[in-house]
Formats: structure tokens, C-alpha cells, sequence
């Protein structure tokens, strides 16, 4: 076995490789190229406000995917988080134009996020029927549910108050508090997906479902607490949404699922559970709210938007699943090769 | 047979009485009753779909028993999920490893444990040290080979502090030195008074770590006696299936002629899960290949089949080299093959009998249309000469019973005229009346003339059929018996890798 030496290897060295092997550098690597060649074509893109607006502009698609990427570990899919990010924002904005209180109406929406969550966590992890087809069902219903709430209206004329949370800055710099906040949340996650055993089921559950049951690993638990999460998540993305864009729709948050599941996979997420960060995630969705604003800036209609993202989700996620193929094949090759004449047929011929 | 309990004067760990166990209409368990001590190993040995795979599960929490009951230091527990049997300090090393492929190695042995990291890390190196093991902890789990991986999961059992542990087979891709290794470490844990139980098909190993031997056979267990009241040949014995009638080989002798060209050959090829096999099969013969699942016999041939990939060697048929082909080509060259399972990749459940039937042969039924006359005429031929239990050609595959399905897919693989058939598991799952059928087909196929090549665990069925038979161990041929020679006791031993007393 050739394991012995790197061993031996000084930590920094150890963390250097680290670094340079993580899944998140491929797509910081995109991220910066693509900058400096859309900076190429048209240097306005890299001016400190673009680049501040750009952070900004993300922070939506960042919170939303921080929870479907805990999802997306355990090795399930959420679709229904766009209508779940719609409904909160309906709630918010409609308790806050009647006069309530903002952490009142914030924490209404947070309750139905959680309810829709913890609904599809039991819907997948205790009834068993697949994500794919669970979440639709449940985002099908959502949005219903949005259009009977609000009567299919507009809500507008939202208070000042309540517009400025998304706007106001972080004391010296362009950033809002609130990117300064999600980041934070991001960085909070990854800890507790790194660092601490219960976080560690997250990716274990996605890795091997079977080993994690032999280890005594609560599976069912810890799926339906990522679909809970997932729901908290996407509810406080639906808030910061009213928060920003100042008015609601019946459509708000329509197609966000396709976008955060595109930032998780752009930020090194795999599809197939277990591989994956929230910094990574954040990193795509930085990625994911550029792509538009690139258009315009390379004048191109921002029609193509949704194309884009179509694209690159379908090439990574085939990249991703022909390298797993082979890894699989290689895997098996591997252990019928070890099984095969390994023991003395002493004196037989 | 001598069954004798051990006089023990401590209590069991763990004991199971009367623990029966079914899947469908097939009971698997009937009746097991055993007792782990503390400061034993037992060795656990038995062929396949014996039950041990099971009976492990059941302690292990995976699956539940039917009736039976379990003792643990005494005390009747419900195993009845896995944690339950962590908590009560019982813990399977599985036969496939089951690690996290994206962890790094010592995440993947301390998750799921509740103790102070730092601690757990000593404890790990400790560990390590003892057993003399390279391991570097900071690699990820898909970069380690399967020797690798087994030692992963051996530590994580280690590490575990359990009262019983259970080797499913911890051996089968160790190299001789991890072998001496984790039997050091194992006789470290009977001394700290650990129950082992030890899972083998290598019955060298059962003399070299076992205090105890047990052999389950059919569901039950044939054999609980101390290691030194037995031998190999008792060993072997035990593993034979209970009261079998020692069958007449009922294939009607023909004379096959050996001296001319035969009509498949296959020379010193090796691929993934075999190595170094050769052997000819001549036109109107039955070669029979014996051995236990996991010795590589379908692994050989879905790689002739096209289906993996050849590393070495020839393969060739009716004088034509087919080495490597696709499976398309290979069927066009004469070549069938019937797989071991047939709902997995035998056969179109939603389809009636007749689509089922000229499956193979669409091309030959009109390029544009589909001659639905012709296909009803095949399926109709079949069905007579097979004497399939049908209603119609146009019933639904998936409502007929496993013997007519086997029926429907043996005649589909010969509607394509191959020189060769290969048969694995034939009638693997399928009623006694059925089975007779199914050998007079395969009789009559082989009296008009074709080749067979029938896999099979059922050391019966290779009786009965064979005209010559080879045994498979561990990815190579180890012994060949001509049709006067065969019998079940040098077949069960070679199976086992035992060949004229000799492991």
C-alpha cells in the first residue's frame, strides 16, 4: 500500500492540496473568467459598482440555494422551494402592508416555510414517494394556494420601512447587510455540515444510504430536517425577495427552483447526493445572478437567460454523471479483479 | 452426525431461539437456535442461500425475524433497526464495503459516534498500531482499494467497543498479511472477551481462528460442534443440502465426439472477476459449471456475452474468433445466453408471451411491418414443444408463472438458431413439475444437436444435466469431472476450493 508517505506531509502543504483539489475552485475559476472576459468585451462590467451590485443582486438566489443544497447532499431534490419562496413573500408582504409588525410577518412566513418543508420531508423520508414527484406535487399546490391567498392580485405599496431592509449598507462599503448576513448564515452551515456530527449525517445520508443505516445513522430524521431547512431557507428568501423588489406577485419566485438547483450543481454540488458545499452553492449562485447581468452587458437580450442556465446545468450534471458511471464501473472491475485467484490452489493444475 | 454443546460455564452474549424467517413463499430460516459466548469465535460456514446472509441480518437489525426470539447477556430484546443493535453493542463488518466514498477515512470509521474527537482519534491510532495496518487517515474513501476499504470497515467493527462482532467474509480480497494481521487482532479480542462470529467460504481459515464451528444449510443448521471434532471432510459434509436423494444423472447418454473440432472454445481468458479459464464444449454436449455465487461463473460468461469488458485470452465459436465482440455480434455469431434473472434482464413483463418469444429474432419478421402471422407461428411452435402453460400467445408475460416464464425465454434465446446456449440458474425459483420440464427442453435441445453451457449453485441440477462439469473457485477453473465421476461430496469440496483433500 503506497499511503505511508503523505502521512508525512507538513499541514500547510496539506491544506494547499486541499485547496487546489476542492470542487469549489472550478467554480471560482469560472466565475473569475467569466468577469474578466465579459470585462474584456466591456470594462464598465468590472467597475466596483457592477461588482458590489452583482454580490448584492444574489442574495436571494443564495439563501434559497444554501437550502436546497442541504437537500441536495442528502440525495433528494426540492422543486417545490420557488413556490415556497412565492408564498412567504405573498404572506410577508401582505401583513406588512396591513400594518404588521416586519419580524411578525417575517416570522409567519418562516412558520409556512417550515410547514411546506417539514410536508415534503415526510411526504419523501417517511412515505417514501420520490422527491421529484413529492416536491412537484407540493409546489403545484403552493401556487394555488398563493393565487387563493391573494385573490391573483398584486401586492404593492409595500411601507418605505420595509423596503430599506434589503437596501442598507454595511457601514464603508457598497455591500448590503443583508449579502453580509447570508454569508454569515453560509458560513454558520458549513460549519455545521463540516464540523459537527450531526452535520456530518447530511452527506454521509447522501453518500450511502445503506451504510449509514447499518452505522445506526437516522436517515429518515436527518432528510426530513434538510427538507425543513430547505423550507426555512427558501421562506427567508421569499421575504428578502418582497423586501427588495417592493411588490409581490402571483407569479413571484417562478422558476427560482431551476436556478438554485443550477447554482448548486455550478457551485460543485453533486446531483447524486453527498459531494457538495453551501460555500459552493453560494459561489454558483453568484455565478447564476452574473449570467444575466452578462448578457446585457455583452448586448445580448436577457431573453436567453433561462437558456443559459439550462445549458450549463445539463453539461455539468452529464459531465458529473459519465465520470461517476466510470468511477462505478472502474469500482466494480476493481472488486471482482480482488475476488479472482487470490487464495493458493495449492498443487492443483 | 455428532451435534455437541459446549459446556459453557458463562452466559451467552447473545442467543437467538426458534428464529424463522420467509420471503414470499420461500422460508429461508426454519428454525435457527444459536448461542454466542463471550471468548469464542465462531466460525459460521455454509453454501449459498443457506441463510447465514440472513440470520445475520436479523441480529444485525436489518431485517426482522418472523417468530423466534433474541437474548442479549440474557435479556429478550427487539433487534428491530440497526441502531438498536449498535446500542445493545452488536455490530456487522459487512461483506461489500459500505463506506462513505467522499469522506476521508477517519470520518468514514468515527461518524456515528457520540465520544470526544480527539479521544476517538487516539483510540483509532492505537488501534492501528496494534494491528500493524498502513492507513492514511486524510484519504478519501474512493480513492482506497476494495483491501482498503475491508480494512475500513474492520476498524470501524474495532473501534465499535461491541460485545459481538460479525465477519461477513472479511477475508475474500485481503492480502496474506492483512490476513495474519486481523486474526492477531482477533485473538486480542477473545482474550478481552469479545463474541466473534466469522463468516468463511475458505474452510482453512475455520482451523486456523474458530473455537467453534456451525454449518446452516437449507435453513438450519447441520453442524454446531467444537473445531476440534472436526475435519474438512466433515466440514464439506455438512454443507451438502439434507436429505438429498442421490439423483440418476437423467440426461440420456449420446455419444459425443471429442476427437473432432469443438464448437466453442475458450482459451486462458481472464477479465474482471476470472482468470486463466479454458475449456471446449462440443456440439451435442452439456458442460455444467459448478461453484458458489461470487466465484465468477457469470461474470465469465456475461463477459463472452459481450457484456464487460475481456482482458486477456480468445473466444472462439464455430472456428471464429468472438473474443470482444458486442453482444449484438455475439448473438448473430450463434450464441445465446439465458441470464441468471430473468425479471432483471431475462424478459418484457408488460408483454405478451409471443412479443416475448421472437424478441430475439424481430429482424427475421419483415424489415417495415411485422409479420404477426409468422410471430404467432413461432410463439405457437414453442409452446407446444415446450408444453407452456399459456392461455394464449398474446397473454401477459408477467402473469405467467416462473416456470413458463423460463419456458418463454429459453425458447426466445434459441428462435435466433444459436451453436451455443448458456443457461445460468435454469430453473433457479421454479416448481419441481416445471423443472422437469425444463431439463426435458434442455435434453432435447441437446439431442438435436446443440451445445449447452448450464451455470448453477444447485449442485443437483449440475448432477443431473452434465456431461462434463467444471468447478469454478475464486475466478478459476479448480477441478473437471467427466459425467462417470461426478458426485455431490468432490463437487460441494471443489466448490470450496477443496480439491483431492487439499485446500
Amino acid at each position: 500500500m503506497n499511503v505511508a508517505n503523505n502521512g508525512k506531509q507538513s499541514k500547510l502543504k496539506r491544506t494547499l492540496n486541499k485547496l487546489l483539489h476542492a470542487r469549489e475552485l472550478t467554480s471560482i475559476i469560472f466565475l473569475v473568467l467569466m468577469f474578466a472576459v465579459v470585462g474584456i468585451i466591456n470594462s464598465n462590467f468590472l467597475s466596483v459598482s457592477n461588482l458590489t451590485l452583482s454580490l448584492n443582486s444574489s442574495v436571494v438566489y443564495t439563501i434559497v440555494a444554501i437550502g436546497i443544497a442541504l437537500v441536495i447532499i442528502t440525495g433528494e431534490i426540492d422543486v417545490s422551494v420557488g413556490a415556497t419562496l412565492g408564498m412567504a413573500a405573498s404572506i410577508s408582504a401582505t401583513m406588512v402592508r396591513d400594518g404588521s409588525p416586519t419580524w411578525l410577518a417575517f416570522s409567519a412566513a418562516i412558520l409556512v416555510g417550515a410547514l411546506i418543508g417539514l410536508i415534503n420531508g415526510i411526504g419523501v423520508s417517511i412515505l417514501k414517494v420520490p422527491s421529484i414527484i413529492m416536491t412537484l406535487g407540493v409546489n403545484s399546490i403552493v401556487r394555488g394556494l398563493i393565487y387563493v391567498y391573494t385573490d391573483g392580485k398584486w401586492v404593492e405599496n409595500l411601507p418605505f420601512d420595509f423596503k430599506t431592509i434589503s437596501q442598507s449598507k454595511l457601514p464603508g462599503t457598497g455591500i448590503t447587510l443583508i449579502y453580509f448576513s447570508v454569508i454569515v448564515i453560509a458560513i454558520i452551515v458549513h460549519l455545521f455540515l463540516n464540523r459537527t456530527q450531526r452535520g456530518k449525517y447530511f452527506a454521509a445520508v447522501g453518500d450511502n444510504e445503506g451504510g449509514a443505516t447499518l452505522l445506526g445513522i437516522p436517515v429518515n430524521a436527518t432528510r426530513l430536517s434538510a427538507y425543513v431547512i430547505c423550507g426555512v431557507f427558501s421562506a427567508i428568501g421569499g421575504v428578502l425577495y418582497a423586501s427588495r423588489v417592493g411588490f409581490v406577485t402571483p407569479i413571484s419566485g417562478n422558476g427560482y427552483e431551476m436556478k438554485v438547483i443550477a447554482a448548486c450543481v455550478l457551485g460543485g454540488v453533486s446531483m447524486a447526493g453527498g459531494v457538495g458545499t453551501v460555500i459552493g452553492a453560494s459561489i454558483g449562485s453568484l455565478i447564476m445572478a452574473s449570467i444575466s447581468r452578462v448578457l446585457v452587458f455583452i448586448g445580448l437580450s436577457s431573453d436567453y437567460d433561462n437558456t443559459i442556465t439550462g445549458c450549463l446545468l445539463i453539461i455539468i450534471v452529464v459531465f458529473d454523471a459519465v465520470m461517476q458511471r466510470r468511477n462505478a464501473v472502474t469500482a466494480r472491475h476493481e472488486r471482482l479483479r480482488a475476488r479472482t485467484g487470490n487464495v493458493n490452489l495449492g498443487g492443483i493444475k | 452426525m455428532v451435534i455437541s454443546n459446549p459446556a459453557h460455564s458463562e452466559k451467552p452474549t447473545v442467543s437467538a431461539r426458534s428464529i424463522h424467517k420467509s420471503f414470499g413463499s420461500n422460508e429461508v430460516l426454519k428454525g435457527i437456535d444459536i448461542d454466542l459466548y463471550p471468548g469464542e469465535v465462531l466460525a459460521l460456514v455454509g453454501g449459498n442461500g443457506a441463510g447465514k446472509s440472513t440470520l445475520m441480518k436479523i441480529l444485525m437489525g436489518i431485517y426482522q425475524a418472523d417468530s423466534g426470539r433474541l437474548f442479549v447477556d440474557g435479556v429478550e430484546t427487539k433487534i428491530n433497526k440497526p441502531s438498536i443493535a449498535l446500542a445493545n453493542g452488536i455490530y456487522l463488518v459487512p461483506q461489500e464495503p459500505m463506506l462513505f466514498p467522499n469522506m476521508s477515512v477517519e470520518e468514514n470509521i468515527i461518524i456515528g459516534f457520540n465520544e470526544n474527537k480527539a479521544e476517538l482519534r487516539n483510540r483509532l491510532k492505537d488501534t492501528i498500531q496494534t494491528l500493524g495496518w498502513e492507513l492514511d487517515l486524510k484519504r478519501k474513501a474512493l480513492t482506497l482499494s476494495i483491501a482498503e476499504q475491508q480494512l475500513v470497515e474492520i476498524l470501524r467493527g474495532l473501534m465499535r467497543k461491541s460485545k459481538l462482532l460479525i465477519f461477513d467474509e472479511p477475508t475474500s480480497s485481503l492480502t496474506f498479511n492483512e490476513v495474519e494481521a486481523l486474526f492477531t487482532m482477533i485473538n486480542l479480542l477473545r482474550q478481552q472477551g469479545l463474541s466473534i462470529i466469522y463468516i468463511t467460504h475458505r474452510l482453512n481459515e475455520v482451523f486456523q481462528i474458530a473455537d467453534r464451528v456451525v454449518i446452516m444449510s437449507d435453513g438450519l443448521i447441520t453442524l454446531n460442534a467444537p473445531v476440534e471434532e472436526v475435519n474438512h471432510e466433515i466440514l464439506v459434509r455438512g454443507l451438502l443440502p439434507t436429505n438429498i436423494e442421490y439423483q440418476e444423472n437423467k440426461i440420456c447418454s449420446i455419444d459425443i465426439n471429442r476427437e473432432c473440432k469443438p464448437i466453442f472454445e475458450v482459451n486462458q481468458l481472464t477479465g474482471y472477476g476470472f482468470s486463466n479459464i479454458s475449456f471446449k464444449v462440443y456440439l451435442g454436449e452439456i458442460l455444467g459449471i459448478a461453484g458458489i455465487v461470487g466465484a465468477g461463473r457469470t461474470e465469465l460468461v456475461t463477459s463472452i456475452f459481450g457484456k464487460d469488458d475481456i482482458i486477456n485470452g480468445k473466444v472462439i465459436l464455430d472456428g471464429e474468433d468472438i473474443t470482444g465482440l458486442s453482444t449484438h455480434e455475439v448473438m448473430s455469431k450463434g450464441l445465446s445466453y439465458v441470464p441468471e434473472d430473468r425479471f432483471l434482464n431475462g424478459m418484457f413483463r408488460i408483454s405478451s408471451v409471443a412479443e416475448n418469444t421472437t424478441a430475439s429474432s424481430v429482424d427475421s419478421l419483415g424489415h417495415i411491418a411485422l409479420n404477426k402471422k409468422r410471430e404467432k407461428e413461432i410463439t405457437n411452435y414453442f409452446i407446444d414443444t415446450f408444453r407452456t402453460r399459456v392461455t394464449g400467445c398474446e397473454q401477459e408475460m408477467g402473469s405467467l408463472s416462473g416456470g413458463n416464464q423460463q419456458k418463454v425465454v429459453i425458447g426466445r434465446s434459441i428462435t435466433t438458431k444459436p451453436k451455443l446456449l448458456i443457461l445460468d440458474e435454469p430453473t433457479r425459483g421454479i416448481d419441481a413439475a416445471a423443472r422437469a420440464d425444463v431439463y426435458a427442453i434442455i435434453n432435447k435441445l441437446r439431442q438435436d444437436g446443440m451445445a449447452i453451457l448450464i451455470i448453477s449453485s444447485d449442485m443437483e441440477e449440475i448432477v443431473e444435466l452434465s456431461d462434463r462439469v467444471l468447478t469454478m473457485y475464486s475466478g478459476q477453473i479448480v477441478a473437471e469431472f467427466n459425467r462417470e465421476d461426478v458426485n455431490h461430496d468432490s463437487l460441494m469440496a471443489a466448490a470450496f476450493g477443496i480439491v483431492g483433500g487439499k485446500v
